[in-house]
């Protein structure tokens, strides 16, 4: 970050440290994360502050009361790389080539296909 | 159980088929006419409890990034917009009123089957939003009602649901011709019986009915054929599953007709799955 913190507006701080959170979901947890925002009951009443230790069992426990996904504190990129579970362009041929099996021979579908295979490549989705 | 007749006469001998929950009548009521305001949808939120919380659950949820700061129903509304509103009323009525008797199979994953509707809702919508159309929160229905029959016959005939789905996977068929074939009747024309006798508009009957068969000389071809693309493209990007792996035949006059390009593709699916993101939430609230 080229201009120090202390000389941007309060709005644009917000957003930058809004930046360094990942939304993750519950089964990712792993011991030693922070939760970066606080997770709120039905009433609206905080279950867990921010800036809590996370584990396991606490993400057990958040699957009980229903809650599936979270913010936890860290870099959205870094953290995105070190957990990406890169899809294997084979395997992601074999799916999709399961699900457009019966319609390939048209061209619309075949282009389709082309199209939905390197976007999830790029996108790893 | 025999063929067609005998399952339409099934059905329209059940008493219990659920009905549509008058909430969603009165909201959508209100919030067809321009000068409604968000205080008098918010009294009208407020009468239902259970859905009262569910809104501010929504909009406390860390998806909207006001977390536990939200606490009035009329603030709530505010913040997410009457269509969001109108969405959340829906898809939790809906989701209610059948999930509550939900008879999980061991083949048929309800909560799947939840995710691909939503997310063909979330698709319709974000397609009829790059078509410039003014009917974006009618295809989130649509999307989200498309597979309704499904529902019915997981229901009440599950002897023969079980049947369609053996069928579909051992002969890698999608499941309305795996339909077609066993009983010469299909999801598409359950589904739209159901939408007849809840009285929804015509463009909704029609896009349940027709999300196979899109035909540009019917009416409300536009929703039909959003409803259409959108089962195929959230099929294609793997979200949820209705009860096949399969993906159906793009009908060559919707591709024309909506203009797609590759180049078009990229960005459509982006905001699919931002649309899917946001509307997955829906289902968490369940």
């Amino acid at each position: 970050m080229s201009v120090p913190n202390y000389l941007l507006p309060d709005a644009a701080e917000h957003a930058i440290i809004q930046d360094t959170m990942k939304k993750i979901t519950v089964d990712k947890i792993e011991d030693g994360m922070i939760l970066g925002r606080e997770i709120c009951g039905a009433s609206g009443n905080v279950l867990v502050s921010k800036g809590a230790p996370l584990s396991a069992a606490l993400g057990r426990r958040l699957q009980n009361w229903g809650i599936t996904t979270l913010y936890i504190e860290g870099e959205e990129d870094s953290l995105a790389e070190e957990n990406a579970v890169s899809i294997s362009p084979e395997k992601l041929r074999e799916d999709l080539m399961y699900k457009f099996s019966n319609v390939i021979n048209n061209p619309i579908m075949k282009q389709l296909f082309t199209t939905v295979y390197q976007y999830r490549l790029n996108k790893n989705v | 159980m025999g063929k067609k007749t005998d399952i339409i006469e099934t059905l329209e001998n059940i008493n219990s088929i659920p009905t549509l929950p008058t909430m969603i009548e009165r909201i959508t009521r209100l919030l067809l006419n321009p000068t409604t305001s968000a205080e008098e949808v918010g009294k009208v939120i407020t009468t239902d409890q259970a859905l009262a919380t569910k809104v501010l659950r929504l909009v406390n949820s860390a998806f909207y990034g006001f977390p536990g700061k939200i606490s009035t129903i009329t603030h709530a509304i505010v913040i997410l917009g009457f269509s969001t509103i109108k969405n959340v009323v829906l898809t939790t009525s809906i989701f209610d009123a059948f999930h509550k008797r939900g008879d999980e199979t061991e083949d048929f994953d309800l909560e799947q089957f939840w995710r691909h509707s939503i997310a063909c809702g979330a698709a319709a919508q974000a397609i009829a939003k790059y078509l410039g159309s003014n009917d974006k929160e009618e295809c989130f229905i649509a999307g989200l009602l498309h597979d309704l029959g499904k529902l019915i016959v997981c229901q009440y005939l599950p002897d023969e649901f079980s049947m369609v789905l053996t069928n579909a996977r051992l002969k890698e068929k999608l499941f309305f011709e795996s339909e077609k074939e066993l009983f010469d009747v299909t999801h598409q024309e359950v589904g739209a019986f159901l939408t007849q006798r809840w009285n929804l508009p015509q463009n909704l009957q029609n896009a349940v009915l027709f999300h196979h068969t899109p035909d540009p000389s019917r009416e409300h071809f536009l929703m039909t054929a959003s409803v259409h693309c959108a089962d195929i493209f959230v099929r294609a990007l793997d979200i949820g599953n209705g009860g096949d792996n399969k993906i159906p035949m793009m009908s060559e006059q919707v591709w024309r007709s909506l203009g797609f390009e590759n180049n078009s593709l990229i960005p459509l699916f982006d905001s699919i799955r931002d649309e899917v993101e946001k509307a997955t939430i829906f289902l968490q609230l369940t």
